[in-house]
């Protein structure tokens, strides 16, 4: 029997309000993701693909359509439950990394195990940077790090919980092209033994051709690509 | 939890920049009530630990127009130690012409029972009343020895007593429970003012007997035990418990009023807490939908935060009563010797534990809605950064709703009048609404008008009109403070501009007392030969007496029944007289005046507002205590009367026949020039030595000076409460000069200069400032125009210049504050300004 797939998208639509009038930003789209599975999200700018990640991982509510993920419908859960369904399981990274600004880089790879109560967040984090090659930053505090080290804390503390699902928002879109490069190749390494699902957005042909599947986001749609 | 703690403490390690303002409302407005309550607190147990020496013993009984009898004298000095004065009113002059109205006190052996007396000139005020050279000896207040260039050694006459000046009266221990003094004091020996004869012309001498009770003996037990054995006696008996009622009264307003502005600077103050909040958490907002995204649960931000900004309203309201603990101690430094009553400076933990509580319930009023919203942020925000939570039902709605509850119930708590309380709450939180709207409507009219703009006007109204608009937080704040500044100041001017303009010129400038009713014809000739014609509108003349309201309906007086408003016809003697026919201002509102021969029982015309707090009608009875004897008289008529105006102002008057053979003595009034004033005064000294002069126009002097004197203390509380909008404008001005710095820097690219970018900001913080002075002053009018008219019932006066000044002032400090700002942005170089570092 096939497991149950991590991610399952049907039919779903998104519209935003605006002054103007709701802005229709997904319309039936549909994708799933099985476990272990890496899709690449691409597509131009504006066509969706940010909100699409906000729908799939529970940080948005679809106006119309299903969002399973690990078999749970949201919609049947409010914030705080999507919340607690994420936790530990679902890790985000972000092209504007997110650091949280007042804590360390240990203390921000801490901070979601510290959240699912877990009692050896600390240590955990110190290992973890130790994997990114910044041990020697974890008491550095976010703007005193570089672009490239605020990003592979970011991935440190996505990763750190032992993700079955990472969401990944244009990772490097914010890195000069080495250094891109580089953050690329950790993540992909790190997701490889980790054995989490991927779902990455990304402009960079190059990286979405590294991954198993590619969908490309048109018209509010999915295609593949 | 203790996840919530370890983040909050990463949280405010990075500092409390953002929280300066915040800590400063808070810390300002707790530091108002902590100060009004700690000085009050101060001076009540000043006054408290006084008692004894204020009252000159541990009971005082007094009667007027009388002695004592020996069965009164014999109860007294069973009670305890004994020490018996005669009051009586008399001019003092000197070799020169110059006259004045003195109380001259006859005290015998023991007095004072408790204190102590302060001369200057002798070793003791029984060396300083011993007669010299056979004249009595006087201790005499050295302001009346100035006032008729005498001095010490030199003689003085008191009415018809010869007294020699033996000492300077700088202190008597009684001297603040006994109330308003026509004159300044002098203190001859009981004998010698028993000798004077002065007793015998004066029928408005009094006696007041001290006693220092046994020890153990308690003063209410006493009280009563007088009471019993002679109730016809018309004693006022004061113990040491309320020795200065009048006076603790007077401090208790005093202390509601400052608190109560305390706790608008609070209010207002609460607008800059909110808004320190908001700015604080909205910073906050990606940081709080990264840790949603990462699992937190709603509960856990509000924890995260509630515990900061809990931390931090412990701060601010620490360092308020710090502040507020201390500021006794320095007024009484300040002060030190000049302070007219007893004051105990100490820490006095209940005022700050109230002051206490009213900042931590207005930091969770205006707290707790930004964390609400903060709880609410979704996830989604990390996307879309203008994205906001819908506030839900839940325990932060509930909490805030508890603790604004807990304002209105704590004020009216430790309030001394709630129902004042109450509609001071509800007009409070009127204007805050109205104001509020006030700066909505700004900000409506700034995004309409813009259009009609050019230039730099045009970036200021469009700043007004936009999301972080200072009119929106900046104009309530502002503008309560500015309503409660002008309250102050438009009251004030009122109340002075009736003491200084309104009741000179309708109030007599001269009272005279003591014409002898047999020689009024004399009298008469020489104030006419002063003034020119007696018309009624210069000058009346009419037996006189006082008495008091005893009993209505044969039941003794219950203060409790009476309505406040009128409550002071009752518990003091009144003015009263004796007339045929109706005087021209008669004004009668009910029933009729009775006939020029009546003889039958006695009658009585009252003043019908003094009626209608009794309740009292036409036909009702009412015991009057006159001259030492109680007398029933029926109400035959009620009267309107107006107390501001020149005329028959008795409230209470009797037909002439229930006073028949009583000897009454004239009273005259009359309303004439100064140079008149030296005239008759010359005059009367000559031929009516034993007539009183009593100088209205000095009496409203002093008692503009000594309103002068209290209004600066609410006028300083008013002025904390219009900081507190100040505050609140730093507050807006702070909190969006990381966006106004990005905006300068663009505009300076575009190529705007400097001075059009500094316009544009003062004709934003300006505008704010003219809107919040002009809506302030207009509620403070508001509230001002009902307090003078109807509580005061003074005629209202505009004060044109206050008011502009006041708004002018505001607009202007507004302004410069907008400007500072704009100068912070306008220094930074227009690239970091766009990289918004």
């Amino acid at each position: 029997m096939t497991p149950a797939p991590q991610l399952e998208l049907t039919g779903v639509s998104l519209a935003l309000p605006s002054t103007a009038g709701p802005v229709h930003i997904l319309e039936g789209a549909d994708l799933t993701v099985q476990s272990g599975g890496r899709v690449a999200v691409v597509g131009p700018s504006g066509s969706g693909k940010s909100s699409l990640i906000a729908v799939a991982a529970g940080l948005e509510r679809p106006t119309s359509g299903q969002v399973r993920l690990f078999g749970q419908d949201l919609s049947l859960l409010d914030e705080d439950g999507r919340a607690r369904l994420r936790r530990g399981r679902v890790a985000l990274v972000f092209q504007n990394f997110h650091l949280l600004p007042n804590m360390t880089a240990e203390e921000n790879v801490a901070a979601p195990m510290e959240i699912a109560g877990r009692k050896t967040a600390i240590e955990t984090a110190r290992a973890w940077l130790d994997r990114v090659g910044l041990s020697a930053r974890r008491d550095h505090y976010p703007h005193q790090l570089s672009g490239g080290e605020q990003q592979r804390t970011a991935l440190a503390r996505a990763l750190a919980v032992g993700p079955e699902l990472l969401f990944a928002d244009e990772p490097t879109g914010n890195l000069d092209q080495a250094t891109a490069a580089q953050v690329a190749d950790l993540m992909l390494t790190l997701i490889a033994d980790s054995g989490a699902a991927l779902v990455l957005v990304t402009h960079d042909p190059a990286l979405a051709a590294r991954l198993d599947r590619r969908v490309r986001v048109a018209g509010g749609r999915l295609h593949a690509a | 939890m203790s996840v919530a703690i370890a983040f909050a403490r990463r949280e405010l390690r990075s500092g409390v920049a953002g929280f300066r303002i915040f800590l400063a409302c808070l810390a300002l407005g707790v530091a108002a009530l902590a100060a009004a309550g700690s000085t009050a607190e101060a001076f009540r147990q000043g006054l408290a630990s006084q008692a004894r020496s204020i009252l000159g013993g541990d009971l005082a009984v007094s009667v007027e127009g009388r002695r004592f009898t020996p069965a009164e004298t014999a109860a007294f000095a069973k009670l305890g130690a004994v020490s018996d004065t005669l009051r009586v009113r008399a001019m003092a002059q000197g070799s020169s012409d110059s006259r004045r109205l003195a109380e001259v006190r006859g005290v015998d052996a023991a007095f004072p029972l408790a204190g102590s007396v302060q001369l200057t000139g002798a070793p003791s005020l029984a060396a300083a009343v011993a007669p010299i050279d056979g004249l009595p000896g006087a201790a005499v207040d050295p302001a009346l020895l100035d006032r008729l260039g005498v001095r010490i050694g030199q003689t003085l006459m008191l009415g018809d007593m010869q007294v020699r000046v033996r000492a300077a009266l700088t202190g008597e221990p009684d001297r603040l429970s006994r109330g308003f003094a026509l004159g300044p004091s002098a203190i001859v020996s009981r004998a010698a003012l028993e000798r004077s004869g002065l007793i015998e012309a004066d029928a408005l001498f009094g006696e007041t007997a001290r006693i220092a009770l046994r020890p153990g003996a308690k003063p209410t037990p006493a009280v009563a035990a007088l009471h019993r054995a002679f109730p016809d006696a018309g004693f006022r008996i004061r113990d040491r418990t309320d020795a200065v009622s009048g006076l603790k009264r007077l401090i208790d307003q005093l202390e509601f009023f400052l608190s109560f502005i305390g706790l608008a600077a609070l209010l207002a103050g609460g607008l800059g807490v909110s808004s320190a909040v908001t700015a604080y958490l909205e910073a906050r907002k990606p940081a709080i939908a990264v840790l949603k995204a990462l699992g937190a649960e709603g509960a856990l931000i509000r924890n995260v935060y509630l515990i900061q900004i809990g931390a931090l309203a412990a701060l601010g309201v620490a360092i308020g009563l710090a502040l507020g603990a201390a500021s006794p101690f320095v007024l009484g430094w300040i002060a030190r010797n000049r302070l007219p009553v007893p004051v105990l400076f100490a820490l006095y933990p209940k005022p700050l534990i109230v002051a206490g509580l009213f900042g931590a319930l207005a930091a969770a009023a205006f707290s707790l809605l930004p964390l609400a919203r903060a709880r609410a942020t979704p996830p989604a925000a990390l996307f879309r950064r203008d994205l906001g939570g819908q506030i839900r039902w839940g325990l932060e709605t509930a909490a805030l709703i508890l603790a604004g509850l807990g304002l209105v119930a704590l004020t009216l708590i430790t309030a001394p009048s709630p129902t004042v309380a109450g509609v001071m709450i509800a007009a409070v939180l009127f204007a805050f609404a109205l104001l509020w709207l006030i700066g909505r409507a700004a900000t409506w009219t700034a995004t309409r008008a813009r259009w009609l703009a050019r230039g730099p006007l045009r970036i200021g109204l469009a700043n007004l009109a936009g999301p972080a608009s200072a009119a929106r937080t900046a104009t309530p704040a502002i503008g309560l403070g500015v309503a409660l500044l002008s309250a102050v100041v438009l009251i004030q001017s009122s109340l002075l501009s009736q003491v200084r303009d309104v009741a000179p010129a309708a109030a007599p400038s001269l009272i005279l007392t003591q014409i002898p009713p047999e020689r009024a014809t004399a009298f008469d000739a020489i104030m006419a030969a002063a003034m020119g014609p007696l018309t009624p509108d210069r000058y009346r003349r009419a037996p006189f007496a006082t008495g008091r309201i005893a009993a209505i309906d044969g039941q003794p007086v219950d203060p409790k029944h009476i309505d406040p408003s009128g409550r002071w016809a009752f518990d003091q003697d009144i003015t009263l007289s004796d007339l045929a026919s109706p005087p021209p201002d008669a004004n009668l509102t009910a029933g009729q005046w009775w006939a020029p021969d009546y003889t039958g029982p006695p009658l009585a015309m009252l003043d019908q507002a003094i009626a209608a707090a009794a309740h009292l009608k036409v036909g009702d009875r009412i015991t009057v205590d006159v001259l030492g004897r109680p007398l029933d008289a029926q109400i035959a008529g009620l009267r309107h009367i107006d107390f501001g105006q020149f005329g028959a102002t008795f409230p209470l008057i009797l037909d002439p026949a229930a006073l028949a053979g009583a000897g009454l003595r004239d009273v005259a009034i009359a309303k004439t020039s100064p140079s008149a004033e030296a005239t008759i005064l010359k005059s009367l000294g000559k031929d009516f030595p034993a007539v009183n002069v009593i100088s209205v126009r000095e009496q409203l002097d002093a008692a503009a000076h000594l309103f002068d004197q209290l209004a600066w203390a609410v006028r300083g509380a008013a002025a904390v409460a219009a900081l507190a909008g100040l505050l609140v404008l730093t507050g807006a001005i702070t909190a969006s000069a990381q966006t106004r710095g990005r905006e300068a820097a663009i505009l300076k690219v575009l190529g705007a200069t400097r001075g059009q970018i500094l316009l544009a900001y003062g004709v934003e913080y300006g505008a704010v400032g003219v809107i919040a002075g002009v809506a302030g002053v207009a509620l403070g009018a508001a509230a001002a125009y009902p307090v003078v008219a109807f509580v005061f019932h003074a005629r209202w006066s505009l004060d044109v210049g206050g008011v502009a000044a006041l708004v002018a002032i505001t607009a202007g400090l507004a302004a410069v504050g907008g400007l500072a700002g704009a100068a912070v942005a306008l220094g930074r170089r227009p690239a970091r300004g766009l990289r918004g570092g």
